[in-house]
């Protein structure tokens, strides 16, 4: 028996006027219980105000290499491919930067489609502002917020804002340069440091 | 303020900070040994909220007889500790840990709530600042028991046992400690019994919800602060040892 959680892609917005940005994955039984880890993982000392999170197995990705090689097979794919015929709200993800390090994909916008990869094709039509490394699509119905209101925002968000971040050198006694110590073992601390 | 009532507000002011010290660093024990690397995390997260809550409290108590935090919480020894018996209680499994977390935290909301408007403006303004953590931590644990009293039969049944263990040593939280009639009539702090209601309302609600029973017969139920389980003496043995170890330390 497979006793492993899902994992679960989490996706974090920094400030109101920001797109929520792919952060990492948890390993939760459900979406409040991904929520609720996703928060001590990736929000407890950044900046937040609202985090989603989805399966990972609910998540279509693809690369720029991935969608150029597969393009002709998925015009064959999609002749044979009789799609519902009710289309759907996506999700659009877009990844733009190799430069940055903590984030990967971030939310640019919805389509309407019938498939995920109708959603990749209007997606690359409508957000062509920039180019695209990776696109994901996600079925709306997929994504589970945080509760929006103000109170979730000031107990799961706002106590953040007074924890920094404290590099090594704040705590001197630890971390402070080992000449400060060549006069040996309890020596004051104002002549340490 | 007389000197009744500073005498009773720095004895509650500790015994609200011995529960956040000791609860800390008994669920510190998991660290590392958390049954994911994401609730391992989590629980070190609620263990650094309780421990800041805990410098509130003794920064508070520092302002008014001086007394270091530092050598409050590693210099003391057991006899002298004045935090109840249910925090001190050894980890056990998963389902304990959550289950006595949830407890305290249902209690610690409650009581942070009824305490915003305490008469003593430091106490209210600490209580807003842990307020907000608080409530997080309560979603957090109240979504463990739900899962643990709902999941598998022996999920339930762990927390079950979890459940007919701690229930009794709970109501030591709502047990007033000397004197602490003086700070409810000065409206310094909330007053348990009221507290209690709240409390019993919602825990019941929400165990009965997740599939438990509450124990017929409530077992062992504490009441004073000045008596300790066993499990004190070794907890901050391990605790204070490297503070005891060189007191004037000044480099490690």
């Amino acid at each position: 028996m497979d006793t492993q959680w899902p994992r679960w892609e989490v996706f974090k917005q920094d400030t109101p006027h920001k797109p929520h940005q792919a952060v990492g994955s948890v390993h939760a039984a459900d979406p409040e219980h991904a929520l609720l880890t996703a928060r001590n993982v990736f929000a407890r000392r950044p900046q937040a105000v609202s985090m989603w999170v989805a399966r990972a197995e609910d998540i279509y990705a693809w690369t720029k290499e991935e969608i150029a090689q597969s393009q002709l097979l998925q015009a064959e794919h999609d002749r044979a491919y009789s799609p519902p015929s009710s289309p759907r709200k996506y999700l659009v993800f877009r990844k733009t930067s190799h430069k940055r390090s903590m984030t990967f994909v971030d939310h640019v916008g919805e389509v309407e489609a019938r498939t995920p990869e109708e959603a990749l094709a209007q997606a690359q039509t409508t957000f062509t502002d920039a180019e695209a490394l990776a696109w994901w699509v996600v079925p709306a119905d997929k994504v589970y917020q945080t509760d929006p209101s103000p109170d979730t925002i000031e107990s799961w968000f706002a106590p953040a804002k007074d924890k920094t971040y404290k590099q090594q050198q704040f705590y001197a006694t630890v971390g402070s340069h080992i000449s400060k110590h060549k006069l040996g073992r309890g020596v004051e601390d104002d002549e340490c440091c | 303020m007389t000197s009744a009532v500073k005498e009773a507000l720095i004895a509650k002011l500790t015994a609200l900070a011995d529960d956040e010290v000791i609860l800390a660093h008994r669920n510190s024990e998991w660290t590392g040994h958390g049954p994911i690397l994401e609730e391992d995390i989590a629980l070190a997260n609620i263990v650094q909220d309780e421990l800041g809550h805990a410098t509130l409290w003794f920064g508070l108590r520092q302002q008014l007889d001086g007394s270091d935090p530092d050598r409050l919480a590693f210099f003391r020894d057991a006899n002298e500790y004045r935090c109840c018996e249910l925090v001190e209680l050894p980890k056990g499994d998963w389902a304990f840990t959550m289950l006595r977390q949830y407890l305290f935290d249902l209690y610690e909301a409650l009581w942070l709530e009824a305490a915003r408007h305490s008469s003593y403006p430091p106490l209210a303004d600490a209580v807003q600042k842990i307020i907000r953590e608080e409530r997080f931590h309560l979603q957090h644990t109240q979504a463990w028991v739900e899962r643990l009293g709902q999941g598998t039969e022996e999920s339930n049944r762990r927390l079950q046992q979890a459940l007919d263990m701690q229930w009794g040593y709970a109501q030591q939280l709502f047990v007033p400690i000397p004197g602490e009639e003086l700070l409810v009539a000065e409206g310094i702090v909330p007053d348990l019994a009221r507290v209690k209601e709240g409390w019993l309302e919602h825990s019941t609600r929400h165990l009965q919800n997740a599939g438990l029973k509450l124990p017929i017969n409530p077992g062992y139920q504490p009441t004073s602060r000045t008596y300790h389980t066993e499990h004190l003496w070794s907890i901050l043995a391990e605790m204070q040892s490297t503070a005891r170890w060189d007191a004037e330390a000044k480099v490690w």
